[in-house]
């Protein structure tokens, strides 16, 4: 069945950019030139900080989740083959994300002819090894200047930025003056008569090699091949020793405050703990300072020149609303699947579908905060366009939490992060909700009563997702 | 048949003819009857259906067929009733790491709806006797297993219930911390309280327990106090070990 939803999957992205290219695509830009150079630039731009991200956060959570790693480093293989088995997994983990997207887009122009499409899949395997050994580098490089107390959150919050850095760049990019700009492309361009190890060269190198130049490619994948290799015979010892010290670091503990009453409401005790496990969670902060990164340029751009399109409720309005969709499903998955006392709950006097509200609300509340200012911010530009922001990030970030409430996978909170256990059918109806309420709000931005199909859409995928997890309890709980 | 104390209201828990299979049958038309007020010792081999009759008890677990009273209440019609009167412990300590114990005690008093300025009173009271107000601000992730299972033990009472469930509490504590859990455990049943505890450690049950059960397949074979239970026998003197190795012996060739 799994298989069958897959390859089904596999089709209609296939069929999607064929669509795409067949009637949107522009008119030689499926060939070897300037413009397949520059769509390729900004997927390397896009793609290679990812997996560096993926490989940092794999990295830092190893080290602190530990896991099997007391397993392994007890058993007689060498900490370098530890630390290259799980590079390898964390490069296979990263280029099967990116594979989903890009290589499809590869096959389709292939299948058109253009037979050197296919030299994005060693391009992209070459991009895999190289980011994984980076990430790896860089977390265990955090760890040795700032020690296990400082370096996981250092790292994390690290990560979230290298993440962003693409759409940082972009933005950046953007709202630089013209002049600027020209001279950045200039010196981004390398002279006729540059030599072989010319930085510019070297730069655009995983480009060349995307675009099917044969002698790029086989420097991208050498130059890729030998940093993972050498990654884990130079730091094997370091990640051995950092895995060590990071079980003897000392836990924070909590400020001494002065001694309160417990609280009397149920509801307040709830979103109390919520609210101190996410925000005592290093990962879960990283993750959500990625998504703040991601706002902040923008908040700047419109606030400087009203938007790049010049009509900034259409450009801002669907990243809102993609922005509380994601929080929203990944926030409410952990609290309501990554339950650390299950049986606690169960064995309390109260019904389950109670404990879920609270729940709901407790995550759903500080993302609505996060969210204000953004909008807030569009109110000035776009009144009407701040509106329906508000409105379909409502309606996409309660859709998101509805979906996680229907298809809980329940498991400790450490484990579901270190495994990242997140059911991938959710993952993509998560993606695929944001998606459609954020083209359900440009339309209505654009003022297109219309804009209701995307609703309605919403809500189809929503009642086929519903189904309620097995509880289990006395036959008669409330 | 089972009977109700007539002195001393309804009984702590009643179970009736309670049933539970999965892939084979744990619990076996178990009939058993736990006092208002009595500390009683639940104990049986590997296997023999101890913790699931506790978790159907608890709301864990639905059971197949038969009936749970808890203080007269029919824990199968009316569970959130039922549950506000017990408190379970299971041998993992139900814990989040990233709380520190007062807020975790805040967490669970919250649960069961708890007055709050008692429940504050008696978590500092509770912390104190089992030796965790030094570590009232840490969070549990740095703690020793013992020190876990002593403040999930803490979260159990700390809405003082009446019935009171503790699967292995003794498990992982060192010789100190297992007597303190023992001294609050005996003095929570002079206060009124009923605990039902299992163990493996029969020494426990031998000098704890008011009355002790031994369960096999399911089934309660026999019950009593310590001396009923040797009385039964042939050696009046036997230690707990002998008559428990003994009737498990004779459960298993009558099989």
């Amino acid at each position: 069945m799994k298989a069958l939803a897959l390859i089904g999957a596999l089709v209609c992205v296939h069929g999607a950019f064929w669509w795409a290219l067949r009637f949107g695509g522009p008119d030689g830009a499926l060939s070897p030139d300037a413009a397949l150079s520059r769509y390729l630039g900004i997927g390397a731009l896009f793609v290679l900080p990812g997996i560096v991200v993926q490989a940092m956060n794999a990295t830092t959570r190893a080290l602190y989740a530990r896991g099997d790693l007391e397993l392994l480093f007890s058993s007689p293989v060498s900490a370098r083959a530890v630390l290259g088995a799980r590079a390898l997994a964390i490069a296979a983990n990263a280029i099967a994300w990116f594979a989903i997207l890009l290589l499809p887009l590869a096959n389709v122009n292939a299948l058109a002819g253009h037979l050197h499409w296919l030299a994005i899949y060693p391009a992209l395997l070459a991009c895999g090894l190289f980011g994984a050994a980076i990430g790896v580098a860089l977390s265990l490089a955090f760890f040795a200047a700032l020690g296990p107390r400082r370096a996981r959150l250092v790292s994390q919050i690290a990560a979230a930025i290298i993440g962003a850095s693409f759409m940082l760049f972009v933005q950046g990019y953007a709202s630089a003056p013209g002049g600027a700009r020209a001279a950045l492309m200039k010196a981004m361009q390398p002279e006729g008569a540059a030599g072989a190890l010319d930085w510019r060269l070297l730069w655009s190198l995983p480009v060349r090699a995307a675009a099917g130049d044969i002698p790029a490619l086989a420097l991208w994948m050498t130059i890729a091949l030998a940093f993972f290799v050498i990654t884990p015979f130079a730091l094997g010892d370091r990640f051995a020793s950092a895995a060590v010290a990071s079980a003897g670091a000392p836990s924070p503990s909590a400020r001494m405050r002065k001694t309160r009453a417990f609280s009397g409401s149920l509801g307040a005790t709830m979103r109390a703990k919520e609210r101190r496990l996410v925000l005592r969670d290093p990962w879960l902060i990283s993750q959500i300072m990625l998504q703040i990164v991601y706002m902040l340029p923008i908040s700047f751009i419109l606030w400087r020149n009203g938007g790049v399109t010049g009509s900034p409720g259409i450009a801002f309005t669907p990243l809102i609303v993609v922005v509380g969709a994601q929080l929203a499903g990944s926030l409410t998955w952990l609290a309501l699947s990554g339950e650390d006392a299950p049986d606690l709950l169960r064995a309390a006097p109260i019904a389950t579908s109670r404990i879920e509200r609270y729940k709901i609300q407790a995550v759903l509340t500080p993302i609505a905060a996060l969210l204000a200012a953004p909008i807030g911010v569009l109110a000035f530009a776009a009144p009407w366009a701040a509106l329906w922001a508000a409105l379909f990030a409502l309606g996409a970030g309660v859709s998101t939490a509805l979906l996680n409430l229907w298809r809980q996978s329940p498991s400790p909170r450490g484990m579901m992060l270190r495994r990242h256990s997140q059911s991938k059918i959710v993952g993509m109806l998560e993606h695929l909700l944001a998606i459609v309420w954020a083209i359900g709000a440009a339309m209505a931005v654009m003022g297109f009563w219309s804009a209701v199909v995307p609703v309605l859409l919403a809500c189809l995928i929503l009642w086929l997702s519903r189904s309620r997890p097995r509880r289990v309890s006395f036959p008669a709980s409330a | 048949m089972v009977e109700s104390d007539a002195n001393a209201g309804p009984p702590a828990l009643v179970l009736r003819d309670l049933r539970k299979a999965f892939a084979k049958t744990a619990v076996d038309g178990l009939n058993l009857v736990v006092r208002a007020g009595e500390l009683y010792a639940l104990l049986g081999p590997n296997g023999a259906g101890k913790t699931t009759t506790l978790r159907m008890v608890a709301g864990l677990l639905p059971a197949d067929s038969g009936a749970i009273e808890v203080f007269g209440v029919d824990a199968r019609r009316r569970p959130i009733e039922a549950k506000r009167l017990i408190a379970w412990l299971p041998d993992e300590p139900l814990l989040y790491d990233k709380l520190d114990p007062l807020e975790y005690l805040e967490f669970v008093a919250g649960l069961w709806g708890a007055e709050p300025r008692r429940a504050r009173e008696l978590a500092d009271e509770l912390l104190e006797t089992l030796g965790l107000w030094e570590h009232r601000r840490e969070r549990c992730e740095g703690f020793s297993r013992g020190m876990k299972q002593k403040l999930a033990l803490a979260g159990a009472l700390v809405h003082e219930p009446r019935l009171l469930m503790l699967d292995e509490p003794l498990t992982g504590l060192d010789a100190a911390a297992a007597r303190q859990v023992k001294d609050l455990l005996v003095s929570r049943v002079r206060q009124g309280a009923t605990i039902i505890l299992t163990t493996h450690i029969l020494e426990v049950a031998e000098r704890l327990a008011d009355r002790i059960g031994v369960i096999q397949r399911g089934r309660l074979i026999a019950e009593g106090t310590l001396g009923e239970l040797r009385g039964a026998g042939s050696d009046e003197a036997a230690s707990l070990e002998a008559i428990f190795l003994a009737l498990i012996a004779q459960g298993e060739r009558a099989a």
